[in-house]
């Protein structure tokens, strides 16, 4: 991805506008007694259409507001989002993206990684009460919710940032030839 | 080129987890800090308006999860389903507020809240979204005479107290987050304890019994005890309900010196709450 200053405030303005809809819209809802969690989503999907550096990054700042806006130790939110990005954007670097399924399942994975990141910068400061296997449920609810809220964001950013996408071939449609005289 | 374009991205990561790293030292334990308090009253009346404008959005998913929640159960809980579809209906946010008022008020009335205390009405406008923290964001602050460690509650009872407060917002923990302990008693039983939740089920809290000499039965109610002892003492005022028993088998009673608990508040359906402030427990 070539960032220049327009798609840099385009990746700003769909950060802020990621997190603020998680927690006034995404965190309210749910769906089997389960809230999604479209962070670790938009992180995978910057990281694969931009590479590691904007995945890192993006992990870093958008849990870095994250933690902001909850008033919650900064750090945490970004250390797990950072690993996320940079994941993903590994993956974008090494193998070609041949699937369209490539994109929504990568979202699933990394957001059950995410949450198991989350638990576990928790458990680090200590977790003082017993743990019910329902944290499972939880988080494999989430990963399935990424993966269909996963496959619409990374549609939606690509089409954002397409104008600086360096892989982006210009998709034409091709014409049937004519056959003379039929 | 290629080695040093690889080296420089190894430099930023490195960078950014460090950095990550050292601000979760810094600000572990701490409250709120001035950056954060900055960012939260730049960003608290945009979360205001994007939080009314997707209400109508909110309900209606929540009143699909409610539909599927109802199938399957008896006729008794049909007339709850109804309701749950009315409620869904836009034009019925502004009743669910008014109720959700009038139930605040109602629970003044009834003595539930303590004297002493002013409470502060504000609405849920951010929760946290990960399974491992219970903890939502309230667009009132220490601008409106909160202060870290108030107790806030809704219609239903007791839902948690202040942790951390900045210009207009404040953080509220719930009894649902695993840091969670406060001080009971059951009633009539008089039976003591601290009632700590359980990570991923918001809807179950266990009570641990201080003294266990007496038992206890399915559908007594828990408040808060409000114990003092000397310069110690629980942080919420006694008599906030906070839930009721709902599993209290002599057996595991004896055996555990424990018993489940059902909130009295829907942990996970926030939308008006008083902060009790002005109290003399901080």
């Amino acid at each position: 991805m070539i960032v220049t200053p327009k798609i840099l405030a385009r990746l700003v303005i769909v950060g802020l506008f990621g997190v603020l809809l998680q927690l006034t819209f995404f965190s309210q809802v749910e769906l089997f007694h389960v809230s999604p969690d479209i962070l670790p989503a938009l992180v995978v999907s910057l990281g694969l259409l931009g590479g590691t550096m904007t995945g890192a990054v993006s992990g870093f700042a958008i849990g870095f507001l994250l933690d902001c806006l909850l008033i919650q130790p900064l750090g945490g939110a970004s250390l797990v989002l950072i690993a996320v990005g940079y994941a993903a954007g590994t993956f974008r670097e090494r193998f070609e993206i041949h699937s369209r399924l490539v994109a929504p399942l990568l979202c699933a994975i990394l957001t059950f990684a995410a949450e198991l990141g989350f638990g576990a910068v928790e458990a680090m400061f200590g977790i003082h009460t017993d743990v019910s296997v329902l944290v499972v449920r939880d988080m494999l609810l989430k990963s399935v919710f990424a993966f269909f809220l996963g496959w619409a964001i990374y549609v939606g950013l690509r089409r954002l940032v397409r104008p600086a996408l360096v892989d982006e071939a210009t998709v034409r449609r091709t014409r049937r030839p004519t056959v003379l005289g039929a | 080129m290629y080695r040093k374009q690889v080296r420089r991205r190894r430099a930023v990561l490195a960078l950014l987890i460090i950095g990550s790293f050292a601000l979760l030292t810094l600000t572990y334990g701490s409250g709120s800090n001035s950056l954060q308090r900055g960012v939260t009253a730049v960003f608290a009346p945009v979360s205001s308006v994007l939080d009314r404008a997707l209400k109508p959005a909110r309900d209606l998913i929540n009143w699909v999860d409610e539909t599927f929640d109802a199938r399957g159960r008896n006729h008794q809980l049909e007339g709850e389903l109804e309701a749950a579809r009315r409620e869904a209906v836009g034009a019925q946010a502004a009743l669910a507020e008014n109720r959700e008022y009038r139930e605040l008020l109602g629970l003044g009335k009834s003595g539930a809240i303590p004297e002493g205390y002013e409470p502060v009405t504000g609405r849920v406008i951010g929760l946290s979204p990960t399974v491992w923290f219970s903890e939502v964001m309230i667009d009132v602050g220490s601008g409106n005479g909160v202060k870290p460690h108030d107790p806030v509650v809704n219609g239903q009872g007791l839902i948690g107290e202040v942790t951390a407060v900045a210009g207009g917002v404040s953080k509220v923990t719930l009894i649902s987050d695993h840091s969670s302990a406060v001080g009971v008693k059951v009633v009539p039983a008089g039976v003591l304890g601290i009632v700590k939740p359980t990570v991923g089920e918001p809807n179950t809290l266990v009570l641990s019994f201080l003294n266990s000499d007496k038992n206890v039965h399915k559908g007594q109610a828990v408040v808060t005890s409000g114990w003092s002892a000397g310069e110690i003492g629980s942080r919420f005022p006694p008599n906030i309900p906070v839930g009721e028993i709902t599993n209290a088998s002599l057996i595991v009673q004896e055996a555990q010196e424990k018993v489940n608990v059902r909130p009295y508040a829907d942990l996970r359906n926030l939308g008006t709450v008083q902060v009790l402030t002005g109290g003399s427990r901080r």
